[in-house]
């Protein structure tokens, strides 16, 4: 398996002198499914957020094929897309198209080659239908739809997830579980820092248990199932049940 | 100012710009005239966001007012809204909240400091106003200082204080 | 801004729809312009094509009158102040108000110019999406120096993707409060604090958000330009609005 990011020895401190994250050391291939887990505030988000240059460590090294983040910003963000937990929050554009335009718009490409790129993006995921409305109008599960298709223009690798599932109503849950399931089948690194383990345990290939800043385990899920609740996250009931690890989808 | 400040300070203003469109339509029911909260985000944009984005934030939102968007009071829009009745508040908003976030930071960002720049700004936008809702109605003097200021001026003195205090527990919170 | 007012974008096919917004914006422009120093002949003539274009864009007149009705008692205003305070041939007179021909002429004029430039704004922004409004603005301010206009484009952007985040936040924040009973609450000051103190952090809270996601997703000023799309009948409808706004003068 090809290596894409690497990771050496990470740590970042807040203005305030908290350690959001320390001493962070692992390495990520393509094609692997990636959950990532822990309490609240145990630094999940900070350490997402340092994969595509929006936090920069303050010691060791960030590695993204080859390159250390810091002196490639632009390549990195196009490599990693990030979908933030809010959807609301993210939305520049005013019309679905044009939100899916917005980071093809930023990397200054030719306006005919956009449409079609856009177009296919919202044709792939479901989403041509809606292209002239405003997005904030879409459902909830629509709308987490719309910011993926936002980043998928731009042909990402990994696909960085910040509770994706947060907000979100039963269908909604399962037609963002369902895009992140084909993302990942077509080749795409996908990483998932959630509370909702038990939704997309089933795809996953690799959890990650992170506390106070630390990486406590890193392992395959059947290995790492039973630990989860000593880390404070809820272990999927069918696993409790002894049923092991069940799709949360029927 | 580093790039990620000035993207920084282009989204504050743009939140500003949004925030002013709304306040025409934010109703606080208090006493006979209910109060509107425009005119207060455009003064808190001049203290918070200082004279140039507190003047950029102001004239975007003019411009995109009289480009067609529905932002002015009551949905409405169009370059013709500038010789209207209401054209001279509108227009005096940007001396007013270029003043206001001038006095607010020559003073030195103090409470009382931020009330003297606000109700300076306030002034000025009356001052704007007023003698433009005046030659286009044709009213007299008294008639449209009764219609288009006295009635206000209450509220706005609430909302100065409210906008002082406002700016007072903000400011740490979001470093500007 | 869905739903935030009442004049916005609606989707449709009309002619109106689907002119080139920078031929409609200069279009509003020239005929507003041109509608102030004209007489009432223009004026009716003006408000009958408007009416035209009223129904062909699909817009319901009644409901549009309902939504600024305000606006409408304030040319009620502007009439009776006009008619009191002109002199002239004294129709009706009562202590010492007297009401005039040409003060009802010249009231009933500016009044109804102004209801006219008022639904000419109704028009363009019912028929433009936001976006083009915005492309058009940035496209009108490239000559301009010192602008950066794709600054301002992207400013616009955001500002209508907050409106309706402020909104929504402002309705939970004040059904939070009223659960709370806030309503008891009779100081003025606090009534205003309580409300704007919240939202303004939650939105700045937002904002810090976008930021990061713009950011993330490679924000530049040098950006691809807007596209238009004629629809191929912007010259008629150029030539036409000249013709007219000439004919105003003339008349
Ligand atoms: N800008 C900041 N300044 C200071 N401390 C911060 C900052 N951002 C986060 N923290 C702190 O860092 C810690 C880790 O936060 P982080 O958001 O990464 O946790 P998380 O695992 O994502 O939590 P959650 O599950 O609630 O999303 C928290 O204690 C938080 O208070
Ligand atoms: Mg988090």
């Amino acid at each position: 398996m090809k290596k894409i990011i690497d990771i050496n020895n990470i740590s970042h401190t807040f203005d305030d002198g908290y350690m959001g994250i320390k001493n962070i050391s692992l390495s990520i291939f393509q094609g692997e499914f990636i959950i990532l887990a822990g309490k609240n505030g145990s630094g999940k988000t900070t350490f997402l957020r340092h994969l595509n240059g929006l936090l920069l460590p303050d010691t060791g090294h960030l590695i993204v094929n080859g390159q250390d983040v810091k002196k490639h910003l632009v390549q990195t963000r196009r490599t990693i897309g990030m979908v933030f937990q809010d959807a609301d929050t993210q939305i520049v554009g005013d019309t679905v198209f044009d939100e899916v335009a917005f980071g093809l718009e930023n990397l200054k490409i030719k306006r005919s080659q956009i449409n079609e790129k856009v177009t296919q993006v919202l044709e792939d995921l479901n989403l041509f239908h809606l292209k002239d409305r405003n997005p904030h109008s879409l459902s909830g599960g629509e709308k987490r739809k719309l910011t993926i298709a936002g980043i998928l223009v731009m042909d990402p690798q990994v696909i960085v997830f910040d509770e994706p599932f947060s907000n979100l109503d039963y269908p909604g849950t399962i037609q963002v579980l369902t895009t992140i399931i084909d993302l990942n089948r077509s080749g795409h690194t996908i990483i998932i820092a959630t509370h909702d383990v038990e939704t997309v345990i089933y795809d996953a290939t690799r959890i990650i248990i992170m506390e106070q800043g630390l990486i406590k385990e890193d392992g395959a899920p059947a290995d790492i199932i039973r630990l989860l609740e000593f880390y404070g996250v809820k272990e999927p009931s069918t696993s409790k049940f002894g049923l092991g690890i069940q799709p949360w989808r029927k | 100012m580093n790039n990620s400040n000035q993207l920084k300070m282009t989204v504050y203003t743009s939140l500003f710009v949004a925030l002013i469109a709304i306040g025409a339509f934010i109703v606080i029911p208090i006493g006979p005239v209910p109060i509107v909260l425009q005119n207060m985000f455009v003064l808190l944009a001049g203290i918070l966001l200082g004279p140039v984005w507190g003047l950029t934030c102001v004239a975007i939102y003019l411009l995109i007012g009289f480009a067609g968007l529905p932002v002015f009071a009551g949905g409405t829009s169009g370059i013709g809204k500038l010789f209207g009745p209401t054209g001279g508040y509108l227009l005096g908003y940007l001396p007013a909240v270029f003043v206001t976030a001038s006095i607010s930071k020559g003073l030195g960002k103090k409470m009382s400091s931020d009330i003297i720049a606000m109700m300076i700004g306030s002034l000025i936008v009356y001052a704007a106003g007023v003698p433009w809702l005046k030659i286009v109605t044709s009213m007299t003097y008294e008639k449209a200082l009764a219609v288009g200021m006295y009635p206000f001026l209450i509220g706005d003195a609430l909302k100065i204080i409210a906008a002082a205090f406002i700016a007072k527990t903000l400011r740490p919170v979001i470093k500007l | 801004m869905a739903q935030v007012t009442p004049f916005t974008y609606r989707q449709g096919k009309s002619i109106l729809h689907l002119l080139d917004v920078r031929c409609k914006f200069f279009i509003i422009c020239l005929l507003s312009m041109s509608l102030l120093p004209a007489h009432f002949l223009a004026c009716f003539f003006y408000g009958f094509i408007l009416f035209f274009f009223f129904k062909n864009a699909g817009l319901n007149i009644l409901s549009t009158l309902n939504h600024i009705k305000y606006f409408i008692l304030l040319l009620f205003f502007i009439f009776i102040a006009r008619a009191l305070t002109m002199k002239g041939d004294i129709i009706f007179s009562f202590y010492d108000l007297s009401i005039t021909v040409q003060g009802l002429n010249e009231g009933f004029l500016v009044s109804f110019k102004f209801f006219l430039v008022m639904l000419t704004g109704v028009i363009f922004s019912s028929t433009t999406k936001p976006s083009s409004v915005k492309s058009a603005v940035q496209w009108f301010l490239k000559p301009v120096p010192f602008v950066p206009e794709k600054r301002v484009a992207i400013m616009i952007s955001l500002a209508l993707s907050f409106m309706p985040v402020i909104l929504n936040q402002a309705r939970e924040i004040s059904e939070a409060q009223k659960a709370r009973c806030a309503d008891l609450q009779k100081n003025p000051v606090k009534k205003i604090i309580r409300l704007v103190l919240p939202l303004l952090k939650k939105t700045f809270l937002s904002a810090d958000y976008l930021v990061l996601a713009m950011e993330s997703r490679c924000y530049s000023d040098d950006r691809t330009d807007p596209e238009f799309i004629p629809s191929g009948k912007e010259f008629y409808f150029l030539a036409a609005s000249v013709l007219l706004s000439l004919g105003f003068a003339w008349l």
